[in-house]
């Protein structure tokens, strides 16, 4: 790997009570992500992908074993420092982008800035740079309402960047769009992977998505079944 | 963060308009009855001072033990030098005679012989004496319905409703029969010069009005009366200073071996005013207490179903970063801003309808012919600088409590499950 890892995950186990019993979810995942790599989480429903995501963005712990995100071990963090982890240096972007309807793109993209008490000119600025990598700067006033699928994807991503996170956690980011928009925005992630050095990690299960991605972890079961890099896939 | 949050609750009017249509209402409710009461306390406080009770009373201690019988045989003697003491004393009241008496008036036809009978409720005031108050204190003026006030001596006026079932015309000659002081008969001649409407039940029934002097020479009362009744300068009542002039003044005048010495008395400590006062003192804090109570369960409602409908806004918001306090905080924060701006809808809405009801009242009198409490029969409102702010307590309260109670499941989130309810 010739990224600096910034994602460690040892022997990592993580366990639902079902009923009397459990179920496991992951099993025994050991995983390292570097510095802006571009790695999809593949696999059938009820592979883990969701579960695994969950931990690596603070918003769930691990049973067993050490996930360390950013040099701070998951299973440790008090919900403020989980919550202060995702703030600074965590992403998301949803299947169904879940914009706030009453706000603009503009406001729906500062709103990550606000959560951070970064001044009004620097939140205009970030603001403005993020809706231009994204090609929005003309709907800045318009409401979601108003917004095609695409674009409201494109904003989702603008509102997960524009604080400039370390990692983006994509959960079916193409799942709600047509071949045409789905090309777009993959091509819009991975050209601000390649200038941010952001980590991008999707869970997809979309062929679309795949052949973007550089990095495919496959998942079955709870297991990594395969972890493989695109130049030794197409090796 | 506060314009942020302000923008949504303007734009988002599922978020603000039905909260802010119940504080509104609410506010409305409280303000209009909180002056409404306050109004009609204020109404039959005020009669009972200038009609009966003043803001204190002096008596004999025989005569205020008795009292409900009206027993002008106990009446004070030697009024004068008490008046001249009471004025030194106490130099910002203002001190009168008053002399309640039960008698029968009886009209004659034109040949002297009786037309008609009928008993009566006498009270004597001073009419007569060139800076008096008296007749302004009972409003005379705006009660009168037919003639004037009396301006000589032997002029009386009669309640209109007792002047039309004795058949009595104005400047028609009756006579009062009553008992002296000392018990033996009176007889008195009475010119009835106007007929009067104070209102009140009580004194509309069966009175007659006549000056002190004629009382006095009539009932055997030379320097005599039957009580004295002392006003505030501001003609307000202020149950503090009341309180420390009475224990003053029955601590000087307290004499265990004379029933007849003088006692003085506050408007509080008369018949039912008491609790009547206190009754006007605890009602608004009832009353916002129930509005409180009832607005905070349909806001705690109206929270719930907000916070349903907010659930992905919520959701989207843990995950980006915020924490659950902060959510909850700014929930309590939207609910300040709501419960403001619906307290003022309420406030200006209670405010006009209390205005047109200080103007114009709502006449009760209908229902009030059999009332043996002197009630005024038209109830107002009453408007004092109060009212433009006892709304906002249970408007911003009741939605801040409300919003407090439905945003506890803020904390009852699970973020591991946020991917999950944010799929759809």
């Amino acid at each position: 790997m010739n990224h600096a890892s910034i994602i460690s995950i040892q022997h990592m186990t993580k366990r639902f009570p079902v009923g009397k019993g459990e179920f496991t979810a992951l099993n025994d995942i050991n995983l390292e992500f570097g510095e802006g790599e571009f790695a999809g989480l593949v696999g059938p429903s009820g592979s883990g992908k969701t579960t695994l995501l969950n931990i690596i963005g603070s918003l769930d712990t691990p049973s067993e074993g050490t996930a360390t995100v950013m040099g701070q071990d998951i299973s440790t963090l008090s919900h403020k420092a989980s919550a202060l982890l995702r703030n600074q240096h965590i992403g998301f972007i949803f299947q169904s982008y879940n914009l706030l309807p009453v706000y603009t793109v503009f406001e729906n993209v500062e709103f990550a800035l606000l959560l951070q008490n970064r001044s009004a000119s620097e939140r205009k600025k970030a603001v403005l740079d993020a809706l231009e990598w994204v090609g929005l700067t003309d709907k800045m006033t318009s409401k979601p309402a108003m917004l095609s699928g695409g674009e409201g994807q494109r904003v989702a991503i603008a509102r997960a960047m524009v604080k400039r996170p370390k990692i983006l956690l994509a959960d079916e980011p193409s799942a709600n769009l047509d071949a045409q928009n789905s090309h777009q925005i993959l091509k819009t992630m991975k050209a601000l992977n390649r200038e941010l050095k952001t980590t991008f990690i999707f869970s997809t299960h979309d062929e679309k998505v795949m052949q973007y991605l550089d990095r495919i972890i496959s998942l079955e079961d709870g297991k990594v079944v395969s972890d493989v890099e695109k130049a030794a896939a197409a090796l | 963060m506060i314009s942020f949050l302000l923008k949504g609750i303007l734009r988002d009017r599922s978020r603000s308009v039905l909260p802010i249509v119940v504080i509104a209402i609410g506010v409305f409710l409280t303000v209009l009855l909180s002056t409404w009461m306050k109004g009609i306390f204020s109404d039959a406080i005020d009669m009972n001072a200038n009609f009966t009770t003043g803001h204190v009373k002096v008596m004999t201690k025989a005569y205020a033990e008795n009292a409900a019988q009206r027993p002008n045989d106990l009446a004070l003697i030697g009024v004068e030098e008490l008046i001249s003491t009471l004025e030194a004393d106490y130099p910002d009241m203002e001190w009168v005679q008053r002399i309640n008496f039960g008698g029968l008036i009886d009209v004659p036809d034109a040949n002297g012989e009786t037309k008609a009978q009928g008993p009566a409720f006498g009270q004597a005031v001073d009419l007569l004496s060139p800076n008096t108050k008296e007749p302004e204190r009972m409003n005379m003026e705006k009660s009168l319905q037919q003639g004037r006030i009396p301006n000589a001596p032997g002029e009386a006026l009669l309640s209109e409703d007792f002047a039309k079932k004795l058949h009595v015309n104005l400047n028609d000659e009756v006579l009062l029969f009553g008992s002296t002081m000392d018990g033996g008969m009176a007889f008195k001649n009475f010119k009835v010069v106007g007929t009067l409407s104070f209102g009140s039940t009580v004194l509309d029934r069966g009175a007659i009005i006549v000056d002190l002097a004629d009382a006095q020479q009539a009932l055997d009362m030379e320097d005599a009366a039957a009580e004295v009744l002392g006003y505030f300068g501001d003609n307000v009542y202020h149950d503090k200073k009341a309180l420390e002039m009475t224990a003053a003044f029955n601590a000087k005048h307290a004499d265990p071996e004379d029933e007849y010495a003088p006692t003085m008395q506050r408007l509080k400590e008369q018949g039912l005013l008491m609790s009547m006062i206190d009754m006007s003192e605890n009602m608004r804090s009832i009353l916002v207490s129930v509005f409180i109570l009832m607005m905070s369960i349909v806001l705690w409602n109206t929270g719930l179903l907000g916070g349903l409908r907010r659930y992905a806004e919520f959701g989207l918001r843990l995950a980006l970063g915020e924490e659950k306090k902060h959510i909850y905080k700014t929930m309590i924060y939207e609910a300040i801003l709501i419960g403001i701006i619906g307290s003022i809808v309420g406030t200006a809405l209670g405010i006009s309808v209390a205005f047109y009801l200080q103007e114009n009242g709502i006449d009760f009198s209908s229902l009030m012919k059999s009332s043996s409490m002197m009630m005024p029969q038209v109830y107002r409102s009453i408007v004092t600088p109060d009212a433009f702010v006892i709304g906002f307590i249970p408007g911003v309260f009741s939605m801040v409590l409300g919003t407090a109670l439905s945003g506890i499941g803020i904390y009852k989130r699970q973020t591991a499950q946020l991917f999950k309810e944010l799929e759809v």
